[in-house]
């Protein structure tokens, strides 16, 4: 079902938190809705499953106009970023507990959370009490309570966020697949950008109670919109090095590199600048040579990542395959690959 | 840390206890005085041998004159006429008359002719009564009542003693009183139905309702209907029952209303008994009320907030939020305050001893009260101290059984139950 967020205002007494937000998740999407803390992604879920009411604005649930509608009547799963799960009631009570309050007879609620339990493995635990769980058994009795009533739209904040590697990535495939498989609509709350890429359909990036992108994973890591974006996506993170436009390149201001830019022609010299470069396009194999001094290595295994200073005392990271011959304080001369350089003006807008 | 609580217990609770179960074993009054007694004949003594002893009783019962040896040794010493002496060893010496008067007849008749004033000396030296002597030794009555030519074995020695001390001994008829007392097992009843009709629809049920509504309320609604139920329980309990008074008089706010429907004015607290039940169950109801609010009221808000989000989520109504969110979470302090509020009411006695004052009759006597009346204040003036202890006592013992059956009731082992941590 579709979600429809149309300038969908709100703000809790003076303080503003979203304004004029428009968001459309298509039916069946998956959408990731990343952004900093604080940014107002709770607060647009509260929304949509109806525990806040808008200061202004619609939401819509396919063709249907919910705004004014009570949770209870919006059929919307919800895991909470702290679980409230219900202290006093086993795991399978909580659980069954929407089908409870749905009247259905125990025979059905007992089947159906057998099932779900086995879902998301903690059939073993259905008659620990909440407090005696760890805090990913919690957040999947959580999950498992969404998903029980077979719900519209599910929404979930930050479920994952207390699994360890191994669970989180069976998790995430989990979620997903089921989300695929019944068809629901689901946002996805998330501060791990790793989650929402491989996740989700779109990603929604949030600043300060806005949406500053909405894109595929692949349009956003290689077609961000701002500085902020391109940096809020990649891991590890992408580097900038600040500038100024010189005859259609970036240029340092000690001069120490030279890059032309195709997006630079017609600005004019001295205009501000920001380049971005992201680690995979440092390194070798580039076009540009840049010399700098290692300052940081470290191996994640398969690759090893520096971090190299430039003699203006700006940083680039780099990843790269393992090699041993490179240590901090080696003197080294790698090129970048301007071709896939993002360049930005000062206010942070891609140019 | 334990000593100092232990001494707190001590002081503030044991002891008190302890002091009340000794009185209790007692048969202090007023009459017995708290210190030691002594043995007097009373007309009550000779009552309560009457049973066993009937001519020991009327015996004791008479005046007694015996002209013997001490007397006319102690007339001797009087030096008065001699004749006196000689006559009396010589013609009555023995003789016993049951009155003064008689005596005195005799004595009137000595050939010496003794004054009015020597005849009163004289007839006093041989009066040998025993009732209403106070007697400082249980022997100096035993003595004297042989010299009377009662004898006695000492079973009935024993019978006579008791029967004619006036301080206090040790006994369990206290208890065998309350057991046996058919207007103990009215009180008794009066005591139940009161603390269980108040508390389940005021302290308990009452309270809660106010605490769910108030929850659901915008906080400044709240706040004001919580502070107009903590009035009474505020008000100096002497002004807040006298507004209730005003309220119930003959010529308060009920009657005037009434009257103008033609009613004729009555006092309606004191009218019958189900009226003056009807209203200490209110005056105490509306007290007790504000402090089950209060602690019901704080529960909830201590409940986490996205609780009740995620139940409206999950499509509960609000009266299922309150089944099955609130009610379960307010299990200890429903126990607590079920606790606190019965042993509140049942030792909490000034409400009625200011409105009812236990009537009609002694309708709305309860426990606590009539231990108050018994041993502090009563009409008669004999206060019983001995068999008051004995009730408070049995109000403790009553208090703290029902703890125990309420903390099993609400399973206060699963309430502190650890967690168990293990993966
Ligand atoms: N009930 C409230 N009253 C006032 N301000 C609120 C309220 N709830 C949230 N806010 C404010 O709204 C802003 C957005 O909060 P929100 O919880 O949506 O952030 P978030 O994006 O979910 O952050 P996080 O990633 O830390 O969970 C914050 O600045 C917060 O202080
Ligand atoms: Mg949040």
């Amino acid at each position: 079902m579709r979600i429809l967020l149309d300038k969908f205002s709100k703000s809790f007494g003076a303080t503003k938190v979203i304004e004029d937000m428009d968001l459309n998740v298509g039916s069946g999407e998956m959408l990731a809705l990343l952004g900093p803390s604080g940014c107002g992604k709770s607060t647009t879920l509260f929304a949509i499953c109806g525990i806040h009411r808008p200061t202004s604005g619609r939401i819509l649930f396919g063709n249907r106009d919910v705004t004014s509608l009570s949770s209870q009547e919006r059929n919307v799963g919800v895991v909470f970023q702290s679980y409230a799960l219900y202290p006093h009631m086993t795991v399978a009570e909580n659980i069954g507990f929407p089908l409870t309050v749905r009247r259905m007879t125990a025979a059905e609620i007992n089947k159906r959370v057998a099932e779900i339990a086995a879902l998301v493995h903690i059939d073993n635990l259905l008659d620990r009490k909440p407090s005696q769980l760890s805090g990913g058994q919690q957040q999947r009795v959580a999950l498992a309570r969404a998903l029980i009533r077979r719900p519209d739209v599910l929404l979930l904040d930050e479920p994952l966020a207390n699994l360890d590697a191994k669970l989180r990535l069976e998790m995430r495939s989990e979620i997903r697949r089921l989300q695929k498989e019944t068809g629901i609509t689901a946002i996805l709350v998330t501060h791990d950008q790793v989650e929402a890429m491989s996740m989700c359909d779109r990603i929604a990036i949030m600043k300060a109670g806005e949406i500053v992108q909405i894109a595929t994973p692949s349009e956003m890591y290689n077609d961000p919109r701002t500085a902020f974006v391109a940096g809020f996506l990649g891991n590890p993170p992408i580097s900038f090095l600040t500038g100024r436009a010189k005859q259609g390149a970036f240029a340092l201001d000690d001069g120490g590199l030279k890059l032309p830019l195709a997006a630079l022609s017609g600005i004019p010299d001295g205009t501000a600048l920001t380049l971005g470069i992201r680690p995979e396009h440092f390194g070798i194999g580039g076009d540009v040579p840049v010399e700098g001094k290692v300052t940081f290595a470290e191996t994640q295994g398969r690759e090893n990542l520096y971090d190299v200073v430039l003699p203006d005392g700006s940083a680039l990271r780099s990843i790269q395959p393992a090699r041993s011959d490179v240590k901090p304080g080696d003197s080294v001369r790698w090129s970048l690959d301007s071709k896939a350089a993002l360049v930005f003006g000062e206010d942070g807008r891609r140019l | 840390m334990i000593a100092p609580a232990a001494i707190m217990i001590f002081l503030f609770f044991l002891m008190p206890v302890g002091l009340t179960a000794i009185f209790a074993m007692t048969s202090m009054s007023t009459a017995t005085g708290i210190s030691g007694g002594v043995w007097q004949v009373t007309q009550g003594a000779v009552n309560r041998l009457e049973g066993d002893m009937p001519a020991l009783a009327e015996g004791i019962a008479q005046p007694r004159f015996v002209v013997d040896e001490e007397g006319l040794a102690a007339l001797e010493a009087l030096k008065l006429k001699p004749g006196y002496v000689i006559e009396l060893r010589a013609e009555h010496v023995g003789e016993v008359f049951p009155s003064r008067r008689e005596a005195e007849r005799v004595i009137k008749a000595l050939k010496d002719r003794p004054s009015t004033r020597e005849v009163k000396q004289i007839s006093d030296l041989f009066n040998r009564s025993v009732l209403n002597t106070r007697f400082e030794s249980r022997e100096a009555l035993v003595r004297s009542l042989e010299k009377l030519g009662f004898k006695l074995t000492p079973e009935e020695r024993d019978k006579v003693a008791t029967a004619t001390y006036t301080g206090w001994v040790w006994t369990t008829d206290n208890f065998r009183m309350i057991g046996n007392s058919p207007d103990m097992a009215q009180i008794f009843l009066n005591t139940a139905f009161y603390v269980a009709v108040t508390l389940l629809l005021f302290n308990v049920s009452y309270a809660l309702f106010l605490a769910v509504t108030t929850h659901y309320m915008p906080p400044t609604t709240a706040s004001v209907f919580r502070a107009i139920w903590l009035l009474p329980r505020i008000t100096p309990v002497v002004i807040y029952v006298l507004m209730w008074k005003w309220l119930t008089w003959d010529n308060g706010f009920l009657s005037l209303l009434m009257g103008q429907f033609g009613v004729p004015p009555k006092n309606y607290l004191l009218d019958n008994s189900y009226n003056a039940w009807f209203f200490v169950i209110l005056i105490n109801g509306f007290i007790g009320a504000s402090m089950g609010m209060l602690v019901f009221s704080s529960a909830i808000k201590a409940i986490p907030e996205t609780q009740f989000h995620a139940s409206e989520v999950d499509g509960a109504s609000r009266w299922q939020q309150i089944r099955y969110i609130i009610l379960p979470q307010l299990r200890w302090p429903i126990l607590f305050v079920t606790c606190y509020q019965t042993l509140s009411l049942l030792a909490s006695f000034q409400e009625i001893h200011l409105s009812t004052r236990g009537g009609p009759g002694k309708a709305t006597e309860v426990w606590s009260l009539a231990a108050f009346h018994t041993a502090l204040n009563n009409y008669t003036g004999n206060l019983e101290y001995g068999l008051g202890a004995a009730m408070a006592l049995v109000l403790v013992v009553v208090g703290l059984v029902l703890s125990l059956i309420y903390l099993r009731v609400f399973r206060y082992d699963t309430l502190i139950s650890k967690p168990l941590i293990e993966d």
